[in-house]
């Protein structure tokens, strides 16, 4: 007995009619207003159906949603495919780990991590302008924000190995008054996310040293170690005992030194959950920094609010941020290019720890650059605007990338755009008490401190 | 003439989606200023979708009156004010005051989706052109191509103009690119290691493009060591290209090109602890295809072992220790690109031992079968490049490369599939699934080549890890705790039957 159906494209005939029997409902509900194609929307609609349907335990639903999805998957396919792709593998990872076993799963993934060369990391982060938006309009604050100043201090907390400071260090070379002596320090701890190196960091240093000889700046560079111990432990670890290390003798902070605190893609790191009454980690971190008295802190990260404890409202927010830096790979690398392909797949990693993960496995917390604001201003810091030369040499920048790239400026923060859609954000402040050097007297946000040009002793 | 999305009016979605978790959080109300969150431009906006062919149209804006076109809403205005019309009939419509943002008409484009809708109208005439129009203008000095006159312009303005030459060899076109790789460049490091006296030259690293790098090494110094580190950097990947590729030699004839040269893997044939990483190759774009392809090898390598239960998740028979990490490769591999596909891949091999399948699904896959071998079971995949379902491409599996491009199925059809497919599933519970083998499966859909399998494991298999809590049955017990179930040499097993190690 043959039975018809006929759907939006024509008619299927199937073998046994009892199978409508079954509760067809939530893949109903999900492909509903599809209009018989899967665009983002409906693919959106499918992750959070199989999302609620493994915290339902759903077994056949989760399994039907994921058996549609793995239609529209492809690595190298178009936008929407391929991050189809990479939730997909998220739901799946997140799927093999519900059962709460004696498997030792000590948060690793299941993506095999990629070493790069020095010489790939340089290419990788200038492939779109991601991080090198936040290294321009850092660089720019921090060298405002040192001119006068003989000596340079920098403690530099980010995931991209230093490839930030090259321009600097050129920059500095070419001031007027002569450069100053440069130091930078970085910790020793790290998250394990990509972009990963096969050297170590001393190696990294060793060659920015070289090169900061070569353009005549007196440079140091320092690692700052760890308890040797802990070696092995997380990130989280390592860095509550780094903490505990950032003081002004074990820093050897010199007094006449500006002291520059860099913040790229580092905050979202430390965690964000109260226990108890006990701060968070990330105020922690942000209350012993202001006990430095830097000069300045330049803070970069992502501008989407991925901090919400709901595993759908994560998926659809990121959901809809994440295909910015797929869309922009598109423009102009083809459909197997390998640069595209690894860079995909780093974001695919954080994907998967958003999507797949939950409690203190979970590292990946972004707040939006609103929200970071605020807890950066309750910290006591006080805001810098980025001056006309830094947002000049930003959008020159920006320029000579994809058309599609834009900044837009929300009070004190710069927004790196793409196609009018924020992704990447930067800021810069202040110690409150501090007078700082060459800022036009504007009104911050509080309003309450005007700050003024100060000669500064 | 702007059109109405059909499936939502607003940036909000179709209120007809229910799920758990707040789907739609709320524009910050407590800024002063209302700010775009990311993919979640002004939700009052109005979604518009223009056809392509206004997108394409340079006289948008017409005249109702005598149809003369115009390029920009500011001269129609003052156009249609020499027409004497009524004051009624000139007033703008209240419609306008509303913002509006635009969608994509081309449904794969990731602008399709309101929320991901551009703000103005150049800009989706733009992106419309760019993306889906021909490429009209092209840049005499490197040929790249463009569709818009403007970006083409723009490009030109730059191409050639400013090129910083490293002593390596590379050349750039910006300026903080050549500073960075500069400073890191190896070539520079070997420089400064060799040249103690070195008059230090400005040396300003600008440069034009005829002239080489101040610094008078000669450009064909040391040869770029990123060459070697490059290999060493693809070393990791090179493993799972070969896994990629080595099922295919070893279950199909035809071997695919491997993108790296490809010394056997260490930790493939299983024995070693090592993780296997997988890349996920250019083109078999599955998820868990190299997953399983690994398996095929070990399965070759050592004899599969004897499977009481259903080799369901079996990914890695117990051959390969260790995790099975993925990472995305550029080998053309396997032809199976499903995540299920490949999960059942594995069992095809090791399937001459036991091939459970329940009937409800065999008919389907005939049915399948039945109108044609090369569209029907590949028109099941929407991915149109190399995707292949569970049901896959049949003729093209076994000549094990990347299946050309498929028709796309509507998400009618998908629903339909994915509901029988869900059907069959609910009946096998888990235990049978694990433990029971049923000797119905014809032989026949064994051959599909590797990519091709067992549906209903594929159920079974998927049921296994997803959501499952660890009670129930010894058999599953056994194997969510990674007791042998499978071979000796597995350690832990999650659902997928990896192996997951510490050092995953």
């Amino acid at each position: 007995m043959k039975t018809e159906v006929r759907g939006n494209g024509g008619s299927i005939s199937l073998q046994n009619p009892s199978l409508f029997n079954t509760p067809l409902d939530p893949i109903t509900g999900a492909l509903k207003g599809c209009l018989g194609s899967l665009d983002g929307a409906c693919i959106e609609k499918l992750l959070l159906h199989c999302a609620s349907a493994l915290e339902n335990n759903d077994v056949t639903l989760a399994q039907q949603v994921m058996w549609v999805l793995n239609n529209v998957a492809s690595t190298v396919g178009d936008t929407n495919q391929r991050l189809t792709a990479w939730f997909l593998r998220a739901l799946i990872s997140r799927a093999s780990r519900v059962c709460p076993t004696s498997m030792n799963f000590n948060g690793g993934s299941m993506f095999q991590r990629r070493l790069m060369t020095v010489t790939e990391l340089v290419g990788y982060v200038d492939l779109i302008p991601w991080h090198r938006f936040g290294f321009c309009a850092s660089n720019g604050a921090i060298f405002k924000a040192v001119e006068g100043y003989g000596k340079v201090h920098i403690l530099d907390f980010s995931i991209t190995h230093c490839m930030q400071w090259p321009t600097l260090i050129d920059a500095l070379a070419k001031r007027p008054e002569g450069p100053p002596s440069l130091r930078i320090t970085v910790p020793s701890c790290r998250p394990q996310v990509p972009p990963l190196l096969n050297v170590s960091k001393e190696e990294v240093g060793h060659r920015l040293a070289n090169f900061a000889k070569f353009r005549d700046v007196p440079f140091e560079f320092h690692v700052k170690d760890d308890d040797p111990c802990l070696s092995h432990e997380t990130f989280a670890t390592q860095f509550e005992s780094l903490l505990t290390q950032l003081t002004r003798s074990q820093l050897d902070l010199r007094d006449d030194e500006a002291l520059v605190i860099n913040c790229q893609n580092w905050l979202r790191y430390l965690s964000d959950e109260t226990k108890g009454n006990t701060t968070t980690v990330r105020d922690a971190f942000l209350d012993v920094i202001k006990g430095l008295n830097p000069r300045i802190i330049v803070v970069v990260d992502e501008d989407c609010d991925l901090s919400a404890s709901s595993l759908s409202s994560r998926i659809t927010t990121c959901f809809n941020y994440l295909w910015i830096p797929f869309d922009a790979l598109e423009t102009f690398l083809p459909k197997d290019s390998r640069q595209r392909l690894e860079y995909e797949s780093d974001i695919g990693h954080k994907i998967e720890n958003i999507v797949g993960f939950e409690g203190f496995r979970r590292t990946e917390r972004l707040e939006s650059g609103v929200k970071l604001s605020q807890r950066i201003n309750d910290a006591g810091f006080v805001s810098l605007p980025f001056c006309e030369d830094t947002i000049n040499e930003v959008k020159s920048l920006l320029d000579e990338h994809a058309s599609g790239w834009g900044m837009k400026r929300e009070e004190d923060m710069l927004v790196l755009t793409w196609k009018g859609h924020n992704s990447v954000f930067a800021t810069a402040w202040t110690d409150e008490g501090l007078s700082v050097v060459q800022v036009e007297p504007t009104e911050t946000k509080q309003g309450a401190v005007s700050l003024r040009k100060a000669a500064n002793g | 003439m702007p059109v109405e999305v059909d499936n939502s009016s607003t940036v909000s979605g179709d209120a007809s989606v229910s799920s758990t978790g707040n789907q739609n959080p709320p524009p910050k109300s407590a800024v002063k200023k209302k700010r775009n969150l990311p993919g979640m431009p002004d939700p009052d906006a109005e979604v518009i979708a223009l056809s392509p062919t206004t997108l394409l149209a340079t006289n948008r804006f017409v005249c109702e009156i005598c149809n003369k076109g115009f390029q920009r809403d500011q001269n129609l205005q003052l156009h249609r004010r020499g027409h004497n019309l009524p004051w009624k009939l000139r007033q703008r419509s209240s419609k306008e005051v509303k913002k509006r943002v635009y969608v994509c008409p081309e449904p794969t484009c990731v602008h399709h989706d309101p929320s991901r809708a551009l703000g103005d109208l150049t800009g989706i005439k733009k992106h419309f052109c760019r993306k889906h129009g021909e490429k009209k203008w092209k840049c005499d000095k490197c040929s790249k191509k463009y569709a818009v006159q403007s970006d083409w312009k723009a490009h030109s303005k730059i191409c050639g103009t400013r090129e910083y030459r490293c002593d390596c060899g590379t050349v750039f076109s910006r300026r903080d690119s050549f500073i960075t790789h500069r400073a890191f460049c190896d070539a520079l490091a070997v420089e400064s290691a060799k040249t103690q006296t070195n008059p230090s030259s400005e040396s300003d690293p600008k440069v034009q493009a005829a002239d080489s790098s101040p610094r008078r090494s000669p450009p064909a110094a040391p040869p770029p060591v990123s060459a070697p580190s490059a290999i060493t950097s693809s070393d990791i990947r090179i493993q799972s290209s070969v896994l990629a590729e080595d099922p295919s030699t070893v279950v199909e004839e035809a071997p695919t090109p491997a993108p790296a040269p490809a010394p056997p893997p260490a930790g493939l044939n299983g024995s070693s602890s090592s993780s296997v990483s997988l890349v996920s190759s250019g083109c078999s774009s599955s998820v868990f295809s190299s997953l399983f392809t690994s398996t095929t090898v070990s399965a070759s390598i050592h004899p599969p072992q004897p499977l009481a239960p259903a080799p369901p998740l079996v990914g890695l028979n117990g051959s390969c220790s260790g995790s099975v990490s993925l990472v995305s490769s550029g080998a053309s591999s396997c032809s199976s690109s499903g995540v299920f596909a490949s999960l059942f891949a594995s069992s095809t091999v090791s399937a001459s031992i036991q091939p459970p399948q329940p009937r409800a699904l065999t008919n389907l896959i005939r049915a399948d079968l039945a109108p044609s071998t090369s569209i029907e079971p590949i028109s099941l995949c929407l991915s149109t490049s190399h995707g292949s379902s569970i049901f896959g491409t049949t003729g093209q599996e076994r000549r094990q490369h990347a299946p050309p491009l498929q028709p796309a199925m509507s998400a009618t059809a998908l629903l339909q599939k994915a509901a029988q497919m869900g059907a069959a599933a609910s009946n096998a519970s888990l235990l049978r699934g694990l433990s029971i083998v049923s000797s119905s499966a014809p032989q026949e859909n064994l051959q599909w080549g590797q990519a091709q399998v067992d549906p209903d494991n594929a159920s079974i298999a998927a049921g296994l890890g997803l959501g499952l809590p660890c009670d129930g049955s010894s058999g599953l017990k056994e194997l969510m705790m990674g007791t042998p179930v499978f071979g000796p040499k597995q350690t832990t097993l999650d659902f997928l039957g990896l192996g997951v190690a510490a050092g995953g």
